[in-house]
């Protein structure tokens, strides 16, 4: 199959935006105050919604979202707001992608990444 | 703090509705119209599950410290809007070492009939 690629840099409003669409609302995604005083930078970017996109890259190679099987990861890096993240799916075996995101300074923030899909 | 490794919590169902789907995909930048996105298993699998576990006296988890590690999903096949699906979670293992405690939560759904739709495999790291 195909490869496919996105460059994404994530807003304040695009975090916001899915903590209301998937219900996590927790304030280290929405509140800078109450993400400082947890020990963050900021606010920061929700892991699922990461992998929500690495999702649309691996749909994308893969002919269509309803044909993925199976998808995981392991959150390695934090996202802030401001953070251009390029997302790659790139075709290994067959019925299987690797998957990789990697922020403006090189840094992998999803690591151990992959798709399968049918 | 008590290790809830076996531990599962009640059924749980939830109807897929067209404008959360809508929403979702918007968040994500799916291409509309290509059905429920995958990744809403972050919705009807894990988040209506796992808020079980983080309110979980038993459990005593800080969520403060909570940080979501790894993820996976595997789907027998993918929901559609208007359905209602039911999904059932526990804890698969509860481990601390060194001060960071590392919690294995699995979550299955299933669809009216009781056919598998998806099993999400989240863990979940609480620093000290």
């Amino acid at each position: 199959m195909n490869n496919a690629a996105s460059v994404v840099t994530f807003s304040r409003e695009q975090i916001a935006a899915y903590a209301v669409a998937s219900g996590d609302r927790n304030p280290i995604h929405l509140d800078d105050d109450f993400a400082r005083s947890v020990g963050l930078p900021g606010v920061i970017a929700h892991g699922l919604l990461q992998m929500g996109i690495a999702a649309c890259v691996a749909a994308e190679a893969a002919g269509g979202p309803q044909r993925l099987t199976r998808l995981t990861c392991r959150f390695a890096g934090m996202v802030e707001v401001g953070d251009t993240v390029t997302f790659s799916a790139e075709g290994g075996a067959p019925g299987r992608l690797d998957l990789r995101a990697t922020n403006q300074r090189g840094e992998p923030v999803l690591t151990k990444a992959s798709a399968e899909y049918r | 703090m008590a290790d809830v490794a076996g531990k599962t919590y009640p059924a749980v169902a939830f109807e897929i509705e067209a404008d959360r789907v809508a929403a979702f995909a918007e968040a994500i930048g799916a291409a509309p119209g290509e059905g429920v996105p995958p990744t809403f298993a972050a919705v009807y699998a894990l988040g209506v599950t796992a808020p079980q576990l983080f309110g979980d006296a038993e459990a005593a988890i800080d969520f403060g410290r909570l940080l979501h590690a790894e993820q996976e999903f595997e789907w027998t096949r993918h929901p559609r809007v208007g359905e209602t699906v039911s999904s059932t979670g526990r804890v698969t293992s509860d481990v601390s070492r060194r001060g960071l405690r590392m919690i294995n939560f699995e979550t299955q759904t299933r669809d009216a009939d009781g056919a598998d739709v998806c099993r999400s495999r989240a863990m979940f790291v609480i620093r000290p």
